[in-house]
């Protein structure tokens, strides 16, 4: 099996990135041609068969979600590209969107041919302004073509727009629901659920979401077929995957990989992260700030969705974030809440307050403070964050720490014994 | 150098409509609003403007600016050098970036230089760890940072040779 399949940056940097021309003569726009010929349940199932699991990072299967919105009354249907990369050390939708947005626009177009949309909405994230505007001109040309507006391909009432909708700097608008109140022109903080966005979604309406390189798939997994889409990935999830390297990694990039490729490849191989800056592997954060650490014993698991899940890794938002040796794991634990406490919206006591009262507990632990029970202590607070929070910022914070009060307790330990770390500190930032 | 505070009524206008002026492009707007403003930030008048043009309570637009960080409702300064501090970036030595850059502004984090140029602090991942440490100044990101590159993008705002 190929292990870098190049099929949703095929044409990056090949083609101009706004000209339908240019990418329909590369086999684009062959994804809706092959849709409208087809019955809608019959494109849904083909999807569910490529088992094309969301890209954004809980990695539901979108066929699954699909076929419920599907099945849900209710009309307006919107459809909702969810834009708003911002697990740090991730940046892997800037690429689609920069260098190939009109296969963003064709998955988005699928999905109002599927539900008859009249709407589609892109939220892109602020810090990215300045692809919006390459965003804006690739929805112009494909207007400009045809392939949005009215009667889109000749067929009759197959009327079908695409609006731009910038973010603010939130992170947590990466949350669906929390996304959507920032479209309808609300602080973007998370709704209570259920009811579940597929039943009252968009203005209350039913509404898919799905992440940039979810849509980016599916015009993939319908001109080529869902057994070929299976085939660039494992049983458990179809396709390649954008992978962010980041950190220590002596190639930082975005790299496209065959879901199943060895861990210890994407990080050690030439053509992927190419080894350690400065030392040696250390630990590797995997999926995003949410998600789990990982450490070198485990490089030989296989980068898919089944074999992370068996060693306690996920995928996640695709992001692999490379650290050496000269970092201190509880001071990079410590960011990691710095993070989590600037994000957190305020809506659920224990995220806002839990994530403040952990990073003060983490900064004992770095800066000497720390004493006997203290690790405990950080066990049981993160653990209450995470059980009662509402949605999915406050539930994930303890995954990272999780994963290294498993594998790394004693570290966590040996700062109670020695009153901190040599590593931590100054040095290494 | 001759900063220029504040925009007309026309001026505010004028953008809230090229921009959509509408609640679903209320964060474009704001954000055309802030970077048009002269000292990067939002000014009550203003925002009471976009509140009436886009049919909000002004409360709920203070909710709203508040909310998202991106959105400042306090003048900066002209040039406002942001310094991502998320873990990639941390750990590529943005500190040093933050270090260099007081050396050479000769005023502390979160403060601004006395010709009211310059301004500097961090802020969370601009989703460009590929590059960092990096400053973000308006929409345009700098990358692959040292003394030397950061000295030149200083000299050239102050000579205005980059269009922000």
């Amino acid at each position: 099996m190929s292990r870098n399949s190049s099929v949703l940056l095929k044409y990056a940097d090949k083609i101009a990135p706004t000209s339908v021309s240019e990418y329909v003569s590369v086999g684009g726009f062959s994804g809706i041609k092959q849709a409208i010929s087809m019955d809608k349940e019959a494109i849904i199932e083909e999807i569910l068969r490529a088992n094309l699991r969301g890209r954004g990072g809980a990695a539901y299967p979108a066929g699954r979600k699909w076929k419920s919105l599907y099945h849900i009354d209710g009309a307006p249907k919107y459809i909702v590209c969810n834009a708003d990369e911002g697990e740090p050390g991730t940046f892997k939708d800037r690429e689609l969107l920069k260098k190939v947005p009109l296969s963003v626009i064709e998955g988005m177009l699928i999905a109002g041919y599927v539900f008859d949309s009249p709407m589609g909405y892109i939220y892109i994230r602020g810090e990215y302004r300045h692809i919006q505007k390459v965003f804006e001109q690739a929805l112009k040309e494909a207007r400009e073509a045809g392939y949005l507006g009215k009667n889109i391909l000749g067929i009759e009432g197959f009327d079908y727009d695409i609006t731009i909708v910038s973010g603010g700097g939130a992170y947590v608008c990466g949350e669906n629901s929390a996304l959507l109140n920032s479209i309808e022109g609300k602080a973007g903080r998370p709704r209570i659920k259920p009811p579940h966005l597929a039943e009252v979604g968009l203005y209350q309406k039913p509404t898919l979401v799905n992440n940039v390189e979810s849509f980016a798939c599916i015009p993939v997994i319908l001109s080529e077929g869902s057994e070929s889409f299976l085939n660039y990935g494992t049983p458990e999830g179809g396709g390649t995957k954008l992978v962010s390297i980041s950190g220590h990694s002596k190639n930082r990039g975005v790299f496209e990989v065959n879901l199943g490729i060895p861990l210890r490849e994407l990080i050690m191989g030439k053509d992927y992260g190419n080894g350690i800056v400065d030392g040696t592997l250390n630990f590797f954060h995997i999926g995003g700030q949410s998600g789990p650490i990982g450490f070198p014993e485990q490089l030989d698991t296989l980068y898919s969705y089944e074999a992370l899940k068996e060693v306690g890794l996920s995928i996640g938002s695709g992001a692999l974030v490379v650290l050496n040796d000269k970092v201190c794991l509880v001071e990079y634990i410590q960011k990691v809440f710095e993070f989590f406490v600037h994000e957190s919206c305020g809506k659920c006591t224990p995220c806002r307050i839990g994530t403040t009262r952990i990073l003060e507990l983490l900064t004992d632990f770095i800066e000497g403070r720390a004493k006997e029970g203290d690790v405990e202590k950080l066990e049981y607070l993160s653990q209450q964050v995470s059980a009662l929070s509402a949605c999915g910022l406050g539930q994930s914070v303890n995954v990272a720490l999780n994963s290294c009060l498993k594998h790394r307790r004693k570290e966590f330990e040996a700062h109670i014994t020695n009153h901190g770390c040599p590593l931590c500190g100054d040095q290494n930032e | 150098m001759d900063i220029k505070n504040h925009l007309t009524t026309e001026e505010i206008h004028a953008i809230i409509q090229e921009n959509g002026g509408d609640t679903e492009h209320l964060l474009q707007i704001l954000h055309e609003l802030q970077n048009a403003s002269g000292l990067n930030y939002i000014d009550q008048e203003t925002a009471s403007i976009v509140a009436k043009e886009v049919g909000l309570p002004e409360t709920r637009l203070h909710d709203i600016i508040t909310f998202y960080a991106m959105l400042k409702t306090k003048p900066k300064a002209k040039f406002v050098l942001k310094v991502c501090n998320s873990t990639p970036c941390h750990f590529s030595h943005s500190k040093k970036v933050i270090d260099m850059l007081e050396a050479e502004l000769g005023v502390k984090i979160g403060e601004t230089t006395k010709d009211g140029l310059f301004a500097y602090h961090y802020i969370p991942c601009v989703g460009a760890c590929d590059i960092g440490p990096v400053i973000k100044i308006k929409d345009t990101v700098y990358g692959n940072l040292n003394q030397q590159v950061i000295h030149q993008l200083l000299e050239d705002l102050r000579a205005g040779k980059r269009d922000q």
